[in-house]
């Protein structure tokens, strides 16, 4: 025993089996997320949710999953077969990739990157690649309006997104995403999000449009273009699909929760868990998660033009004056 | 495809607003810019029934756009000619699905036309509960139906909810929950349930309670929700009524129009109500005229269950009926504005023609002309703000 835990000490294989470990961690908690989202919805919509399959319905994942193996992998004639099957894979790497720089409690983290938030930056806008390769590898017309409103959308929501998070990096004066944790102490107003309340928002609006959540959902726009990029996916093709944005919801409460809500420092410092600090940080991803999914199931979609004026003249104004007042704050004290 | 004259109208039925959102022919021609053709529907989840429209996109701007009906036509009005006349009403009900009473009210008011009878007063009250229960239950569905297009899901939940409590009353007093055949010639099939009058106020009283918050509250002061509808769907007065609109959406444009008010049958003139009207005549303006009509169909309602008299339910009519020949003419004001029923008597058993002019099918119309212009998710508003429904203009 003692000498396998010594081999992970080894980096390569280190490396590996965290990755392995994490990788784990997502599909299953895609899986366990399409529950939440469907319990969660139908709890505001007044009714029960799935409640057949095990105990309460907890192994309906169980058998959403089962259902998708076993179905038939359709693709459209005139697609071109290898960006359309591409693009889930281009979808769900970067999606998974980013867990690798989150840090879960003091010492769990699979690769502490100095350069983690531009690491993180980096493979998120790669995202919007597997996105353009599903519209346009599907060949209809749905699924390129889809792809081109997903590639529009992410990009111009990159710019916001990476403003908001510069505060954050100004206040450490660290791109390692530990660092931003520790610099945040034990105590819930030293924490980020209270300095940097308009950063936050503008945060938590840019990674909800980032991620393709209602009321962004565009690139989707089931009413009008019936699910847009992802159209003409069907069974594994499609589970994939929707694993990646799962997994990028996820990661990207667990982001806004590492910059601006401590990521897993205790909200008082009497509260601290020593070793079992992830409970933390779990607590307060699943709490992001649940404001996702609560503002998904209240609120109509925007317009594509309607989304770029809240991008261009609204977020990213707020952000520059912020990154000012910030400057100006660091500089006088 | 359309001829060049069709598009040139329809390039020229622009507003100046929407004409500055397409990308001008010089840009086009230099860097050969082309429209992309989309078919949405007929097989589309979002889309009002069978619907197909046909649609030509510059980037989201829709240039052209013409709806194609007839995918769930099933020749109500020649089968009506062959049937006698009390067994056409059960064929109206599948017109118009959203409001079978008022489809057989029309029908029923059309051949009362031809053969002159007396109908009892509390029928006349019957006839009029059920109408006004079944607009509740057609505007509240139809205000979730806007939201759902609009990406919402949860409003349709708690309009459905109050479909299906206004569906079991229907259920109580007719057997069945939407193909009711419960309007006959000469008065209704039976009299109310003792217990369902005060079932109903209960009912209404419980709606009135929660009206507010979950069809108003909840949506109307919604930023993203006015952003989406507020001048959406724009069209002048003159516009609809050159179109024929009626019912809701011609109201919300400011045009006081009511068939109830206007053109009065059953026992309306003696019952108190106000016609809706806005004047903004967008999506937001149908959307408010909606609410406003669910409150008067509520206190339509009560008033029908005050003032109910005791009585009988149907006139005498003999076996058989054999109108003599000439024609009958009946207009109800449907949710969706304007049904009116056009029988044609031959002296024998069964109707020589029978015509519906369902308001789903007229006001259509309105699509081809406010629909360009628009951004393509704009298109499902305005389905909602028009709200036609599959039976009623394929008959």
């Amino acid at each position: 025993m003692q000498t396998v835990l010594n081999l992970l000490e080894v980096e390569p294989i280190r490396l590996l089996v965290s990755f392995g470990a994490v990788l784990f961690l997502v599909l299953n908690l895609a899986a366990v997320l399409t529950m939440a989202e469907r319990k969660v919805s139908g709890y505001i919509h007044l009714r029960f949710g799935p409640n057949r399959v095990g105990p309460r319905g907890l192994l309906q994942p169980a058998a959403d999953v089962f259902k998708l193996f076993t179905k038939e992998n359709v693709s459209p004639g005139r697609s071109d077969l290898w960006v359309f099957l591409g693009a889930p894979i281009a979808m769900f790497i970067p999606a998974a990739l980013v867990w690798l720089v989150v840090p879960f409690a003091p010492n769990a983290v699979v690769a502490d990157l100095n350069v983690a938030i531009l690491f993180f930056v980096a493979i998120t806008s790669i995202g919007a690649l597997g996105v353009v390769m599903a519209g346009y590898g599907s060949r209809s017309a749905f699924s390129l309006l889809g792809a081109l409103r997903g590639a529009a959308q992410m990009i111009s929501y990159e710019v916001p997104l990476i403003l908001s998070l510069l505060g954050v990096v100004m206040l450490t004066g660290s791109l390692s995403l530990a660092d931003v944790v520790r610099a945040q102490g034990d105590t819930i107003w030293t924490w980020y999000f209270l300095p940097q309340l308009p950063m936050f928002v503008t945060f938590y609006i840019a990674g909800l449009a980032e991620v393709k959540r209602v009321p962004f959902d565009l690139p989707e726009g089931e009413s009008e273009i019936v699910g847009g990029y992802m159209v003409e996916y069907s069974g594994m093709t499609w589970a994939l699909i929707q694993a990646a944005e799962f997994a990028s919801m996820a990661v990207m409460s667990a982001v806004t929760v590492t910059l601006f809500v401590g990521g897993w420092q205790p909200p008082l410092p009497f509260l601290d868990l020593g070793n079992f600090n992830w409970v933390w940080f779990g607590i307060k991803t699943a709490l992001i998660m649940f404001t996702f999914q609560w503002i998904r199931w209240s609120v109509p979609r925007l317009r594509m033009d309607q989304l770029m004026d809240l991008g261009w003249k609204i977020l990213v104004p707020i952000t520059l004056i912020w990154l000012f007042v910030t400057a100006g704050a660091i500089l006088i004290f | 495809m359309l001829s060049e004259e069709r598009r040139a109208h329809h390039e020229g039925a622009l507003t100046e607003p929407a004409s500055s959102r397409l990308v001008s022919p010089d840009i086009r021609d230099e860097f050969g810019l082309e429209t992309i053709d989309m078919n949405m529907g007929p097989q589309h989840p979002a889309m009002h029934g069978l619907l197909r429209l046909i649609l030509e996109l510059d980037g989201e701007t829709v240039v052209r756009c013409d709806p194609v009906m007839g995918y769930l036509h099933r020749c109500q009005e020649k089968i009506a000619e062959n049937r006698m006349y009390p067994a056409v009403i059960p064929l109206t009900d599948r017109l118009d699905y959203f409001a079978n009473m008022h489809n057989e009210h029309g029908y029923v008011l059309a051949v009362e036309d031809l053969l002159d009878v007396e109908i009892p007063p509390r029928a006349e009250y019957i006839r009029v509960l059920m109408c006004e229960l079944m607009r509740l239950a057609s505007h509240i569905p139809s205000i979730g139906f806007l939201m759902l297009e609009l990406g919402a899901f949860t409003p349709i939940l708690y309009a459905f909810r109050e479909r299906e409590r206004i569906q079991s009353i229907f259920e109580a007093v007719t057997g069945a929950r939407m193909m009711f055949h419960y309007i006959r010639i000469g008065g209704v099939k039976a009299d109310l349930p003792p217990d369902i009058p005060q079932k109903i106020w209960d009912y209404i009283e419980s709606l009135e309670d929660h009206f507010q918050r979950d069809f108003v509250d909840l949506i109307a002061e919604n930023e993203i929700f006015i952003s989406r509808t507020r001048n959406v769907g724009k069209m002048t007065q003159e516009q609809a009524i050159e179109m024929g609109v009626t019912g809701p959406a011609l109201r919300c444009t400011g045009v006081d129009f009511d068939i109830r008010r206007d053109y009065p049958y059953s026992i309306y003139p003696e019952l108190e109500f106000d016609v809706i009207t806005d004047t903004a005549g967008d999506v937001e303006a149908s959307y408010r005229v909606r609410i406003a009509e669910c409150l008067q169909s509520i206190r339509l309602i009560k008033q029908c269950l005050e003032k109910m008299p005791e009585g009988e339910v149907m006139g005498d009519l003999g076996r058989r009926l054999r109108p003599e020949e000439g024609d009958g003419f009946g207009r109800v004001e449907s949710p969706r504005g304007e049904f009116a029923v056009h029988v044609v008597s031959d002296g024998s058993d069964t109707p020589y023609r029978v015509h519906y002019r369902d308001p789903s099918f007229c006001n259509m119309q309105l699509l081809q002309e406010v629909i360009p212009g628009h951004y393509l998710p704009d298109i499902m508003p305005i389905m909602g703000l028009v709200d036609p429904v599959s039976g009623g203009w394929d008959k």
